[in-house]
């Protein structure tokens, strides 16, 4: 026999309600309003009704609901609100949670499997989050002659490398964590760290496959890089601009694909390289080499590793859109925002709501926004696909492919660009 | 400096240059084996296989157990080709008893034994998908094995170890209307597996990666006394059902798919080959087969051999030609059971194979000696 | 082995008495049983050739047994491969006669390259002295390699060698390959290596 609460008191058990009543306030109290109050004065605060909000009165939101849209919007105004939300990390990784569940999906219909199915109440929607939950509760194992700080860090760094890559994206106008006027070139630098993390972790592990992946994983990305960066300066010899805003903006009658086809199989090609996808994923080869540079990582290293991978998988694929795509541009979809909710409010019955502060987010950035998810999540889509159809290649057919195949297409690339730019077909004079 | 060694244990005297790479027993590309590869760079300079992880000893519990309760564990080294793989202990088994078998029971055995050839087929070409990185693959023939393992199921009553085949015929007749269902299961089984070829086999990264890798020469294969797929993908014809061909095989018209490359490729692809051929070969049992009939003679609770005698019986299998050499002294268990493997008599190509390849062919070279660790381990 | 007269009734099962004459070659006959003519003819060649060093176990149906002493074994291995064409081994098995003190040591041989010997094996049997307290690779229980004449025993007489303690002079390669590098016990395929509970 086996009872489930064997020695169970109701006192008790409302005593230790209490206790953690009382925990929570006492903690509130001392930690978590002074807190707050931190953050707030931090924050920059707007105007509101002819007075500065300090925190005093932000707090008033409590009482008065209609101040909450317009602090809302300050603080979206605020950087960290970039960062942090949207075009930055929360937005390029809820984009990334959504491309593993597709990824998952797809590829299982694609083998005739179901994939991920009972997690969460419709297909598997929340395996994510299991997977999730299991790497944090797994235990990191270090291997015990590893070089214990690089190893610590490079996940971590492999995390935040990718995250400075996202903060270059332009995803609406205007909404781009790093608006910088040399952002293509910071792109090529964030890139080129990647290489020296992957080594730096399979270094750091002191074991032979990691060793072995992380040194194909470095040749593999340097000899990538080359192509990678040539096939887009036919962009930025047409646009004139290093800017990824401008860019993008350039594009607004017709994406640059249509004129530089070849540059954009270049950069599809080096992107798939450079993510480790299939067919070009030897640093991961896992019947040669176990999991290549990953081997030694485990519990939530891995995962930030994974997390990495794929913010870069959307960036890359952000970055495709942004320069060959069109970025946002697209027909204007999203209806305007309704004037009589702006003029009268939203009647509910007997209530009418008036609400200050709307609307929240332009048609145009909504409209861009949704373009430019439209275009990512195809571009997404087609880096996924070859996982399904291809085998893994060989790391000397590799170098091959990247020295002496797309390197010469690059080149080509940049020809038809300066061609274009000297007929006068593009560029001042030209259709632009 | 000195070390304390463990008795048994040397130091060996390595170049720097050179780094030494054990491949299994836990790692995802090597089966129960482990494979131990010196490289210098990408390239292989030494491998030197090590079985024996899965070694349990069927020939030495052969000895301890009569002639039918030996059935369901001889059975075991290769349990997706269990068929097969007891195949030529039985027809050892019914020689030492002086036993024949009905003629109906030769065509269900037939039967049985390409089905099996099939399903480990399947099997083995799963991992070679996984193994060269497609997964694709892998999922595809581990989804239709099902089907060929239902037929079994249904003729046998268990999916994998099927245990079907005794001395003197087969333990069960077909279940009714079972022509009917496996021609048809055997019909769509064939179209499903000639979808492969455009997503795996005329896939041109595959073929520009295995080919011309791996090169077994037509008088090296000889020389290894390699077998099965290996065998022909060099350019031997040699299959026993043509060469020697056992129970009915003499009265099915049995093609011998050869290749002339000898690389990767070729003895990735000719396995593939040999499934059409079991197709049609079922297809031809089917319809020679007598509609009615016993399958099997009636045997005594514990049969005795005459005297000391010894037999070598073997059949083509999954893998090659497998062969069973049984030694009796009058009693009811045998003397000594020795399985003459097709895996392990594959096994010693791969040190020659693999020398001077790159590690990245390493996969595909050492699965398309379509070898299956467990069998060769015994 | 191969002159066996004795009356298969006396075992065998009423039902079975009757069978069409397949696998007939084998069947013990009162009468001198037919040999077939091709198989004879190898064994002849040897025969021929090595006169009474070697001794014809039996002659049955695509299958030919030739007995030899362990100093001859090279010798005759030589010819099966130069003058009968066979060049491969297909399995080399060892038997433990702990009655004769004795191993035996069969190596079954086919051959790829004449098509008329597809169907064929010559079984090529010897036999090496067996010791009670055996210390493999240090004992008398030792046989020449045949891994100079066939490649392909060179696996086959490494399992031989750790499961029956039968040390190959010669062998490029005498270790350990399916057993624990650690093994420590008897041979395990000997006779007097038992199996616990049986």
């Amino acid at each position: 026999m086996s009872v489930i609460a064997p020695n169970f008191k109701l006192s008790e058990f409302i005593k230790s309600l209490l206790d953690n009543v009382f925990w929570i306030i006492f903690i509130v109290v001392l930690i978590g309003i002074p807190a707050i109050m931190m953050i707030l004065f931090v924050i920059e605060m707007p105007v509101i009704d002819g007075e500065l909000l300090t925190p005093f009165l932000a707090l008033t939101w409590i009482a008065d609901p209609s101040r909450i849209l317009p602090i809302v919007k300050a603080f979206m105004a605020t950087d960290i609100f970039r960062v942090m939300a949207f075009p930055g990390f929360g937005f390029a990784a809820l984009l990334a949670a959504g491309t593993i569940f597709i990824e998952r999906k797809m590829l299982a219909k694609l083998q005739l499997r179901v994939g991920p199915f009972y997690c969460g109440k419709f297909e598997g929607i929340l395996q994510l989050m299991g997977d999730g939950l299991k790497l944090i509760s797994k235990e990191i194992i270090i291997p015990a002659k590893a070089d214990k700080p690089i190893f610590w860090a490079a996940p971590v760094l492999f995390v935040a490398a990718a995250a400075a890559f996202v903060a270059f994206i332009p995803v609406a106008p205007g909404w781009v964590v790093a608006d910088v006027d040399m952002g293509l070139l910071g792109v090529f630098a964030v890139i080129g760290f990647f290489p020296i993390i992957t080594i730096l972790s399979a270094w750091s592990a002191n074991s032979k496959f990691p060793f072995i992946g992380g040194i194909r994983a470095l040749f593999q990305m340097v000899s990538f890089e080359i192509p990678l960066i040539l096939s887009l300066l036919g962009v930025v010899m047409l646009t004139g601009s290093l800017n990824l805003s401008e860019i993008a903006a350039s594009q607004s009658s017709f994406p640059w694909i249509v004129f530089l086809p070849v540059g954009a199989i270049v950069f599809f090609i080096t992107m798939l390289a450079e993510l480790e996808r299939i067919p070009f994923d030897l640093p991961e080869a896992e019947s040669e080499i176990v999991a290549g540079w990953l081997t030694e990582l485990s519990g939530m290293m891995y995962g930030l590793v994974q997390l990495g991978t794929y913010l870069k998988l959307y960036a890359f694929a952000a970055l495709f859109v942004v320069v060959f795509l069109g970025g946002w541009n697209g027909p204007m979809v999203v209806p305007p925002f309704p004037a009589e909710i702006l003029e009268k409010g939203i009647e509910l019955g007997p209530v009418t709501a008036n609400i200050p502060g709307l609307p929240l987010f332009t048609q145009d950035m909504l409209n861009g926004t949704l373009w430019f998810v439209l275009k990512t999540v195809g571009v997404i889509f087609f880096i996924l696909l070859p996982r399904g159809v291809f085998p893994r290649i060989r790391v000397d057919m590799l170098l091959s492919l990247g020295w002496t195949k797309l390197i010469g297409l690059a080149f080509v690339n940049i020809f038809i660009a300066l061609g274009l730019l000297y007929a006068g077909v593009l560029g001042p004079g030209g259709l632009q | 400096m000195t070390f304390n060694l463990p008795p048994g244990l040397a130091l060996q005297k390595v170049d720097e240059r050179i780094m030494t790479l054990n491949v299994g027993p836990q790692h995802p590309g090597s089966g129960h084996m482990r494979i131990i590869v010196q490289i210098d760079g990408d390239y292989i300079v030494a491998c030197d296989p090590d079985p024996g992880y899965v070694h349990r000893g069927e020939e030495k519990m052969a000895e301890y157990r009569n002639y039918i309760t030996n059935i369901p564990h001889l059975e075991r080294p290769v349990i997706h080709d269990s068929c097969n793989v007891l195949y030529p202990y039985v027809l050892g088994a019914e020689e030492l008893l002086g036993i024949e078998v009905p003629e109906r029971a030769k065509y269900v055995r037939v039967i049985a034994s390409e089905l099996n050839r099939c399903i480990y087929i399947m099997y083995w070409l799963a991992i070679y998908g996984i193994f060269l990185g497609h997964s694709t693959m892998f999922m595809w023939p581990a989804g239709d094995r099902e089907l060929l393992i239902d037929l079994m199921e249904k003729m046998t009553g268990a999916r994998v170890t099927h245990a079907h085949f005794v001395p003197g015929g087969v333990r069960n007749d077909l279940p009714p209307n079972f022509e009917d269902v496996c021609l048809r299961q055997v019909n769509y089984f064939e179209k499903r597996i000639k979808e492969y070829a455009a997503v795996f086999y005329d896939n041109p990264i595959l073929i520009s990666r295995t080919r011309d890798t791996g090169i077994l020469s037509r008088q090296d294969a000889i020389r290894y006394g390699t077998t099965g797929s290996v065998l022909r993908a060099s350019g031997v014809d040699y299959d026993l059902r043509v060469k020697e061909p056992y129970d009915v095989y003499d009265e099915l018209d049995v093609h011998t798919n050869v290749m002339k490359e000898g690389d990767s490729y070729a003895r990735s692809r000719i396995p593939w080959l040999d499934m059409m051929e079991s197709c049609n070969i079922i297809r031809q049992a089917l319809q020679k087969m007598p509609k009615s009939g016993s399958v099997r003679v009636k045997l005594k609770p514990n049969p005795k051999t005459k005297g000391l005698e010894s037999v070598y019986k073997r059949v083509e299998s999954g893998r090659g030609s497998l062969g069973c050499y049984i030694v009796s002294d009058a009693k009811t268990e045998p003397y000594r059971v020795k399985l003459s493997v097709p895996s392990f008599r594959n096994l010693i190509a791969l040190p020659n194979l693999l020398k001077g390849e790159k590690l990245g062919n390493m996969p595909s070279v050492y699965w398309s000696l379509n070898y299956w660790p467990v069998e060769a381990d015994r | 082995m191969s002159t066996e007269t004795e009356n298969p009734s006396a075992d065998a099962k009423p039902e079975i008495k009757t069978p069409p004459a397949k696998p007939a070659a084998n069947k013990p006959e009162p009468t001198p049983v037919e040999l077939p003519a091709f198989e004879k003819s190898i064994s002849d060649k040897i025969v021929e050739k090595f006169g009474d060093k070697v001794e014809v176990a039996f002659v049955k149906e695509d299958r030919v047994r030739i007995n030899v002493d362990k100093e001859n074994v090279h010798d005759v291995a030589e010819f099966i491969r130069d003058g009968l064409n066979y060049d491969h081994v297909e399995s080399v098995s060892g038997v433990d006669y702990p009655q004769d003190n004795e191993i035996e040591v069969v190596y079954h041989i086919g051959s790829y390259t004449d098509s008329s010997l597809a169907r064929q094996i010559l079984v090529l049997a010897t036999r090496a002295p067996r010791e009670t307290n055996p210390i493999p690779g240090n004992d008398a229980t030792r046989l020449p390699t045949l891994r100079d004449v066939f490649y392909s025993v060179e696996f086959h007489e490494r399992e031989v060698f750790e499961m029956f303690g039968v040390f190959f002079e010669g062998h490029p390669d005498n270790r350990r390959l399916l057993l624990p590098e650690d093994w420590a016990d008897l041979p395990p395929l000997r006779k007097d290596f038992a199996i616990k509970g049986r």
